[in-house]
């Protein structure tokens, strides 16, 4: 259940191979379907993408493209209607709900939009949320490192509702960061943030890419957000539309606008 | 569209929430529309059964209960037989007689037919003169199976020495109404027979179908008026209608009854008290929910008006549904359940159709939800149009209380304090000349109300400490509980509406516990004095016990305790004038004589030349613990000292217990006076075998009397369980309506915190994990509630107990207690089963979509 045997893989192989051990998450023809009969919506139309270990990949395209259906089904929040979402190695798609969520637990983190902090706990209570429903504790030092890097050590203490939106959402960064997951989902993070805290949770994500080699894969429809990333994965209508590698505000902006005119 | 318009539209697409919202005031509803269908059940129950008259009986020749007897001769009898129309006639006459030491009630009756009272259940009614049927109990208690021949003395001489024997044999055994253990069924000429000239109580008289009612009536007027003047102390006969003597009879039991229902309606006000506080918190977490929207409404131009008559009115709405529903939901049940009764042999009638009431129900309903919207829908009304535009829903609240409701809520607490005060420095002491109750009991309500409108006030601030206590088990058991502990407390208002409730419960029925245990002491103690044991034999004669009776008594297996006594009346104690009964009952050999109270000294130091003495001699002597006397007997005396006092009588209505040396020094004679016995065996079985064994010890002896003090103290037993029972019943109420608040609570906020929920299913808390923070929450609200509720409850019931003045030992029945916590905890967390099942359903995707 947890390895894939070469053998089942498809004919065509994606970008990066699911098994190479440079691939952390893959997609593998992966169809879901809202809906049926007449209102029945295609939201992703086989997708087949693959992404790397240690790098950050921003994942983009115009509103109902599916990036944001992508990313849950590849991060186990949501069930695929056929095909494969690859963590590692593990097929998410065979698993029930139970090793799901200790997947999400343990081999996951998430940043969102809107924070998601819990109003009722400490900021620091908050980012040891996942290990504490996992009865673990965190890393020597990890958390403290984590603060200081994030800037948020005196605040620690303190309730979501006595953050700011910067402050909460770096709160949510090191939440999802302070397990050591696989791969971090990010869906658009810097949505509800002015341009100065947006950059600031930037610059830290691409950081821990590079000195602590995390993977993160963020959806988003920002070009200046995605900028950051090694390399934007475009879709459109529920399958990829384009592939770039360390593209640039321009370059990114040009595919979008391509996009936005094929449809 | 309207304001209004708008929030009906809202409700009409989710038709289930506003039940969800109004379910507290439907189960109001149903109570007390099930209580008005409960009575009516009730009342037409005593109609049809509970009146001793049968319901085929048309028309009742006799006397009233009340007043002077009237007499009906058999000739009488025979002609109102002979009325055209008259289908059947009985005659009734019951008396009594004795048989066998043991008094024995013999009653007339057909045996069969609509007009018979009994039905047989073994052998056959009686036919012949010499023949008589007895009710199961009876066959049982005085051993008059099927087959046994009797002999019933049915008259007294003036020395009251049975005399007149008639011989019976026992032909069968009948059920009636009532067992009370010594009843008999005759056909009417055999009971006519045993008494004075033969004359009967009253005839009940059956029409023929279709006969003319007037005609038959006027006629049996006729020969009523036609009979001879009535003697001395009689009055004539009056003819009324079976319909109308079986109201009068039901009217005289339901005069007890409308005073039962009177103590139920007060219950059921706190209940509906309940619920309108538990529909004011729904509604202020309903409106909550609804913030943005309303301040979506407020920011395109509704006036702060037409925002709060729109969520009156909806809540308006919202009662008149839930009483519907109710109301609905009462007839179903009252409709229903009789039949099923019935099924199992219960005589229980239907209930009407009370529309009256029914729009009674319906607009105490409205009327209560309305109030109970109005402060949330004035304080949701004055929300900021700015709120539509945040993008956050919090939704929580506040967690303080404004300085108004603190300076409000510490008022009432200093007047909860304040008369609580007043009662504990005006309690009486052991003595307890010119106290009286009624205004201190009056006060302990006064206080305990004001403690509670204190609680409502203050409670914000209080769940917190208070959570800091109850909390700290679920915190240590890990995140899960943490995050439990920290979902209640972020919410404090609301924890605090809904815990005041079950607060509410908990106290009433606290305190219910907590008086009961201590009147039930009470109760055992004054028992262990007047029924020290299960049986007493008593030497009614100038001779004494014989002591044969005594061995064979020790010797019987179906006996235990044998104690034997001697008993000397006429004693003077220390100066008194007064003549005293004494006794030398060993009080060591009688388990219940353990329960007896003193008021000071111990009765383990009595021996010879010590005495316990009772209240009333205490009284009398003014003699102490200590204190040496002389007792008188004639021209004998004793000089004792006194080691016990007790607060009621000595046991077997005597003043004074002393040593059997000390009683033969008064020249009491050898010889016992009687005996006290337990049965052996326990139930209702060993009870009956040790009445027969000691009957069978006294039969054939002269002035030897047997009486079952057992009985006596089973029925205060069984009366203090019932009531108790009933009370608990009534308080239930109350407790549901809690419950239930707790679930609509928990169901709600499961609404509000669905983004919570998604974002610890996505941060890996498992669908187990979430169903248990939510079932721990609802279940901390129990926890909350029942934590306040011992708190007040317990020295409420002391207090009030302690200004009773009945001297009751205050009593701490901590199983009970804890049964009462523990219970209310898996009541509250079985609320939120349901509501957590629900939310752990949802996927996590769907969760964060909400409102994102």
């Amino acid at each position: 259940m947890r390895t894939q045997s070469p053998a089942a893989m498809p004919a065509t192989p994606p970008p990066a191979g699911p098994d190479d051990g440079m691939t952390a998450v893959a997609a593998v023809n992966l169809v879901k379907v809202y809906g049926s009969g007449d209102t029945a919506v295609r939201a992703l139309d086989g997708v087949t993408v693959g992404f790397a270990r240690a790098q950050f990949t921003a994942i983009m395209g115009p509103s109902g493209s599916g990036k944001s259906t992508l990313m849950h089904c590849l991060a186990g929040l949501d069930t695929a209607t056929s095909g494969r979402a690859l963590l590692g190695g593990t097929d998410l798609t065979a698993l029930g709900d139970k090793v799901l969520t200790k997947v999400r637990r343990e081999r996951i983190g998430f940043v969102f939009q809107s924070y998601n902090l819990l109003p009722q706990l400490t900021a620091e209570q908050n980012i040891t949320l996942p290990l504490d429903l996992a009865g673990k504790r965190a890393e020597h030092g990890l958390l403290a490192h984590l603060a200081d890097v994030l800037g948020i050590t005196g605040r620690l203490a303190h309730r979501p509702s006595e953050l700011s939106g910067g402050q909460q959402q770096r709160v949510a960064v090191a939440r999802a960061l302070v397990s050591r997951p696989e791969v971090v989902f990010a869906d658009e993070p810097t949505g509800n943030l002015d341009s100065r805290s947006g950059a600031e949770v930037l610059s830290f994500l691409r950081n821990s890419v590079r000195e602590l080699g995390q993977t993160i894969v963020m959806v988003t429809h920002d070009p200046t957000a995605a900028a950051y990333a090694d390399r934007v994965v475009l879709l459109a209508d529920g399958a990829v539309a384009g592939d770039l590698d360390r593209p640039g505000h321009a370059e990114i902006a040009d595919a979008l606008r391509d996009l936005g005119a094929h449809r | 569209m309207t304001v209004l318009q708008t929030q009906l539209t809202g409700v009409a697409r989710r038709p289930a929430r506003l039940l969800l919202t109004g379910l507290a005031m439907l189960v109001a509803s149903f109570v007390v529309f099930a209580t008005v269908l409960a009575q009516q059940i009730a009342e037409r129950t005593m109609l049809d059964g509970l009146s001793g008259t049968p319901a085929a009986a048309d028309l009742v020749v006799g006397g009233e209960n009340t007043g002077n007897p009237a007499r009906l001769t058999p000739d009488d009898l025979a002609k109102l037989k002979a009325v055209p129309g008259v289908a059947e006639a009985v005659g009734r006459v019951d008396t009594t007689g004795q048989a066998g030491g043991q008094y024995l009630n013999l009653t007339a009756d057909p045996g069969s037919g609509p007009l018979a009272i009994t039905h047989v259940t073994q052998g056959r009614f009686p036919a012949a003169p010499g023949e008589i049927a007895v009710s199961p109990r009876t066959a049982d208690r005085m051993g008059l199976p099927v087959g046994t021949a009797v002999t019933l003395f049915t008259s007294w001489d003036d020395e009251g020495e049975p005399i007149k024997p008639v011989k019976f044999t026992v032909t069968g055994l009948v059920d009636a109404r009532d067992d009370y253990g010594f009843t008999g069924y005759a056909p009417e000429s055999t009971v006519a027979a045993l008494v004075p000239d033969g004359l009967l109580s009253r005839a009940e008289l059956r029409f023929r179908p279709g006969a003319d009612a007037a005609a038959v009536r006027s006629a049996v007027d006729r020969i009523v008026q036609s009979g001879p003047a009535p003697g001395e102390g009689f009055e004539r006969p009056r003819v009324r209608t079976g319909a109308e003597v079986r109201t009068a009879e039901a009217n005289e039991a339901a005069s007890g009854l409308d005073a039962l229902f009177a103590v139920v309606a007060m219950f059921v006000a706190i209940a509906v008290v309940a619920a309108g506080l538990v529909a004011t918190s729904t509604f202020r977490i309903v409106f909550a929910q609804r913030m943005r929207q309303l301040a979506l409404l407020r920011a395109v131009g509704a006036g702060r008006g037409s925002i709060s008559r729109a969520l009156a009115a909806e809540g308006a709405l919202t009662g008149l549904v839930a009483g519907l529903a109710g109301v609905l939901g009462a007839l179903a049940v009252g409709h229903a359940l009789p039949p099923i009764l019935r099924g199992f042999d219960l005589s229980v009638a239907s209930p009407g159709w009370p529309v009256l009431p029914a729009i009674g129900v319906l607009l105490l309903s409205v009327t209560i939800t309305v109030l109970a919207v109005l402060a949330p829908a004035f304080s949701a009304a004055r929300v900021a149009p700015l709120e539509a535009l945040r993008a956050a829903s919090t939704t929580g609240g506040r967690r303080d209380i404004g300085r108004l409701r603190w300076v409000f809520g510490l008022l009432l607490a200093l007047g909860a304090a304040g008369s609580a005060g007043y009662v504990i420095t005006n309690l009486p002491g052991r003595d307890e000349r010119d106290y009286s109750v009624e205004p201190m009991l009056f006060m302990v309500v006064v206080s305990g109300a004001l403690a509670f409108f204190a609680l409502m006030a203050l409670g914000p601030v209080l769940v917190r400490p208070v959570l800091a206590g109850v909390g700290w088990p679920l915190r240590r058991l890990g995140a899960i509980g943490r995050l439990a502990v920290g979902g209640v407390g972020g919410a404090p208002r609301r924890a605090a509406a809904v815990s005041v409730v079950v607060a509410l419960g908990v106290t009433l029925i606290a305190g219910l516990v907590v008086t009961g245990a201590s009147v039930r002491v009470l109760a055992d103690r004054e028992l262990a004095s007047t029924v020290p044991a299960d049986y007493e034999v008593t030497a009614n004669g100038d001779d004494p016990l014989p002591a044969a009776v005594y061995d064979q008594a020790k010797a019987s297996t179906d006996l235990a305790h044998v104690t034997p006594y001697r008993r000397l009346e006429d004693v003077l104690i220390g100066g008194s004038e007064t003549k005293l009964a004494v006794t030398d009952l060993v009080m060591r050999q009688l388990p219940t004589l353990d329960k007896i109270d003193v008021s000071a000294g111990s009765l383990a130091d009595l021996g010879p030349g010590k005495v316990a003495i009772s209240g009333f001699t205490t009284d009398l002597t003014g003699l102490k613990v200590g204190d040496t006397t002389t007792l008188k007997a004639g021209d004998r005396t004793a000089r004792v000292q006194v080691v016990a006092t007790l607060p009621d009588g000595a046991p077997l209505h005597s003043y004074l217990v002393l040593d059997p040396s000390d009683l033969t020094r008064l020249g009491a004679p050898a010889g016992y006076s009687g005996l006290l016995a337990d049965a052996a065996k326990t139930g209702e079985a060993g009870r009956t075998a040790g009445q027969k064994a000691l009957q069978q010890l006294t039969q054939g002896r002269a002035g030897l009397g047997v009486a079952v003090l057992a009985d006596e103290r089973d029925q205060l037993n069984l009366v203090l369980d019932g009531v108790l029972a009933v009370a608990l019943g009534l308080i239930g109420l109350t407790v549901l309506i809690a419950v239930v608040g707790v679930g609509t609570t928990t169901a709600l906020s499961v609404v509000e915190r669905v983004r919570e929920s998604g974002l610890l299913r996505a941060v890996g808390l498992s669908r187990g994990g979430l169903r248990a923070m939510l079932t721990m929450e609802s279940s901390l609200y129990g926890v909350i509630g029942a934590t306040i509720g011992l708190l007040l409850g317990v020295p409420y019931a002391w207090l009030s107990i302690k200004a009773l003045g009945v001297n009751a030992p205050l009593t701490l029945p901590a199983w009970q207690l804890i049964a009462v916590f523990v219970a209310l905890v898996a009541f509250t967390a079985l609320a939120g089963v349901l509501p957590a099942r629900k939310a752990s359903r949802v996927s996590p995707v769907a969760a964060l979509a909400t409102d994102g």
